[in-house]
């Protein structure tokens, strides 16, 4: 007797008693479920955070000051001689002031977009280019031009592809569009990355008040703690105490959070799996009641000339295969809750956010229910192997 | 010519408690090839513990057992299995068909544990059930059988697999007396046949149907010989009772 015809004989016998087969199945089908549903979260999660953090590459720092209550400050020309200072670690630098979405487009309010004021050298971090006018340059901030360059979702949605030469306000104050980005997402969306707009620093903080924060390239993105510390050194000498600063690393950052998420995953996966070991539970549960009413047949089988073996197997493989197809049903119905969860996590949060099951977490998965028939059919099925066949034949 | 079934002083004991039941007590007999023997007793008399010990599904606590020359005695449970699979065919008194399954895969089954590939299993069925007159019944379950064709589904599936020995446990115990006589017509015709039969049965008229019957009362044989001798068919014990000269 084959493998392939124990397992022909296990279905036959699970589809001949379909709702018990299902009901001992329901807990493999959601811890299964629950499985994929959290990992495919924790990946969507993580692959929303890089995605929002690669914008502005992992070789960035970001200078946070809060001169607020000292005595001394940090001037925008004090920064950028920092970092020519530590030119062996710090590459290029942008003040960044960021400012509440209020973009008026003609007589319509765009509450959306990214609004941040910044320095030439900005889309050069970013990693953007102007695929229509110019860049942003040095007299613009220099002579605080009321000019500015917009992503190519505001181009598309407001101007029809021919913004450069028109005119918006930003708080209030007109401005004249100089260029347009180069797309960046695949789809143009609301609040998407090429929903934004950059303005030279020096016209912004007229707007919205100094500047407080600054973002400064690595040249080396393995001199992370060198480029922190050379950083923190020369701040600590302006204000005379590390109260008053922060400096922050992209990687580090991207890090911390990456394996934070880990974490909240792994430690919600984790419950969803005592569903799993509940699940076996209770296959060994149907399977010692089975064991009991099949007591006859198994006594027949032996009579037969079934080894203890074959009837071991017959159970086992009977074990395995009911929590097989609680794995596959979970994971189909894991998948149907991914998108179901994709579509709502979208919805509510107004962010694309893909709930994506990965390939490994189903696989394991549907080990590990297959695993789980196995061991907790294993005790059953050890039970009716060792039944005596005189015993069996005459139970009823 | 070798014995196909050897008793050789076999004893069983159950014990229950501080008692200890003898329920096969220095039992000794011989089977040949083509025989065609009845064991029959009254109630407690000893049969179910020989048709288990002959059935290989026990052992005998004392004694030999040898079946075609191999002592069963001394071999494991897998040895039995195989054994019981090979050598032996047998025939309960309720039928103990696979109610899941249909005629035909019923049948295969000692096939299956025999390692046979699933199509001449298939085919082996089929004509086993030929024989019996069911083959156009084969992909019926037992439940839509009357009691005397689920018997002969049974002893099909106890001739499928060609074994030394058919085996069968009171046959006609749950068939009434017209189809109970048409199964035991049918082993008489595979005695004829030229394979062994061991019947057990409490009837008396039963067994004479057979070639030899073998009496037991009390765990002891108490008469050995041919079924048609006139004190085949009486206990010492009723002729006793009935006045008859106390042995
Ligand atoms: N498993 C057992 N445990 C204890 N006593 C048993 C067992 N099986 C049979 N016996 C006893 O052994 C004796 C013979 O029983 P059995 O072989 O079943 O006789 P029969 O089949 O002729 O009625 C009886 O006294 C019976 O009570
Ligand atoms: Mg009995």
């Amino acid at each position: 007797m084959s493998i392939l015809e124990s397992v022909e004989l296990a279905v036959k016998n699970i589809v001949s008693s379909k709702t018990r087969t299902f009901l001992t199945m329901l807990d493999i089908i959601i811890g299964v479920a629950a499985v994929i549903v959290i990992v495919g979260l924790g990946n969507g999660l993580e692959q929303y955070v890089t995605d929002s953090f690669s914008g502005l590459g992992t070789n960035t720092l970001t200078v946070t000051v809060m001169s607020r209550g000292s005595t001394r400050t940090l001037s925008v020309d004090d920064m950028y001689a920092i970092v020519d200072e530590n030119s062996q670690y710090l590459d290029l630098c942008s003040p960044t002031v960021t400012m509440p979405g209020m973009v008026k487009i003609g007589s319509e309010t765009v509450s959306t977009t990214s609004v941040q004021g910044v320095s030439e050298d900005y889309l050069d971090i970013a990693g953007v280019t102007v695929s229509s006018g110019r860049r942003l340059q040095y007299s613009d901030m220099a002579n605080r031009e009321k000019v500015c360059v917009i992503g190519a979702y505001l181009d598309q949605a407001y101007y029809g592809g021919n913004a450069v030469g028109q005119t918006l306000r930003v708080g209030g104050q007109s401005l004249t569009i100089v260029g347009v980005l180069a797309q960046q997402d695949d789809t143009l969306e609301e609040g998407g990355s090429d929903d934004c707009l950059y303005l030279p620093y020096t016209t912004a903080s007229r707007i919205a008040g100094d500047v407080s924060s600054y973002i400064v390239t690595m040249r080396e993105e393995d001199y992370i703690d060198e480029s922190v510390a050379a950083l923190e050194s020369a701040l600590y000498e302006v204000f005379a105490s590390d109260d008053y600063y922060t400096v922050t690393s992209m990687a580090e950052m991207l890090e911390t959070m990456t394996s934070m998420i880990n974490i909240l995953v792994g430690v919600l996966a984790g419950i969803a799996a005592i569903s799993l070991v509940v699940g076996g539970i209770g296959i060994m549960n149907i399977m010692l009641v089975s064991v009991t009413e099949r007591t006859r047949e198994i006594g027949i089988r032996k009579s037969l000339g079934a080894k203890e073996r074959y009837i071991m197997e017959q159970f086992v493989i009977e074990a395995a295969c009911t929590s097989a197809l609680g794995g596959v049903i979970g994971i189909l119905l894991g998948d149907g809750l991914s998108a179901v969860a994709s579509t709502v996590v979208t919805r509510l949060m107004e962010e694309t956010l893909t709930v994506a099951p990965t390939l490994s977490a189903v696989a394991l998965a549907f080990g590990i229910s297959v695993g789980i028939g196995i061991l907790f059919g294993y005790l059953p099925a050890k039970k009716a192997a060792r039944l005596n066949p005189i015993d069996a034949l005459h139970y009823d | 010519m070798k014995a196909l079934i050897e008793f050789q002083e076999v004893c069983k004991y159950y014990h229950m408690g501080d008692t200890t039941v003898v329920a096969a007590d220095h039992i000794s007999f011989q089977v040949y090839q083509g025989e065609f023997v009845a064991i029959v007793g009254q109630s407690g008399s000893g049969k179910s513990t020989c048709m288990n010990i002959i059935g290989c599904l026990d052992v005998p606590s004392e004694g030999t057992y040898l079946l075609d020359g191999r002592d069963v005695g001394q071999m494991n449970k897998n040895e039995l299995a195989e054994i019981r699979n090979e050598l032996l065919g047998f025939i309960f008194q309720q039928y103990n068909l696979l109610p899941k399954l249909n005629l035909l895969e019923n049948v295969e089954v000692p096939l299956m544990y025999a390692g046979v590939p699933k199509k001449e299993r298939r085919e082996r069925a089929k004509v086993a059930l030929e024989m019996v007159g069911l083959a156009d019944k084969m992909k019926h379950r037992p439940n839509e059988l009357s009691g005397g064709q689920q018997q002969r589904v049974s002893i099909a599936r106890a001739l499928v697999g060609e074994p030394s020995v058919i085996l069968a446990d009171e046959p006609t115990g749950a068939l009434d007396s017209r189809t109970g006589r048409e199964v035991l017509g049918i082993l008489q015709e595979l005695h004829a046949a030229g394979h062994t039969v061991v019947l057990i049965t409490h009837d008396n008229s039963i067994a004479v149907q057979a070639q030899r019957i073998i009496r037991l009362e009390d765990g002891r044989v108490i008469y050995d010989g041919p079924a048609d001798a006139p004190e085949a068919v009486v206990t010492p014990r009723a002729a006793g009772r009935f006045g008859g000269v106390p042995s």
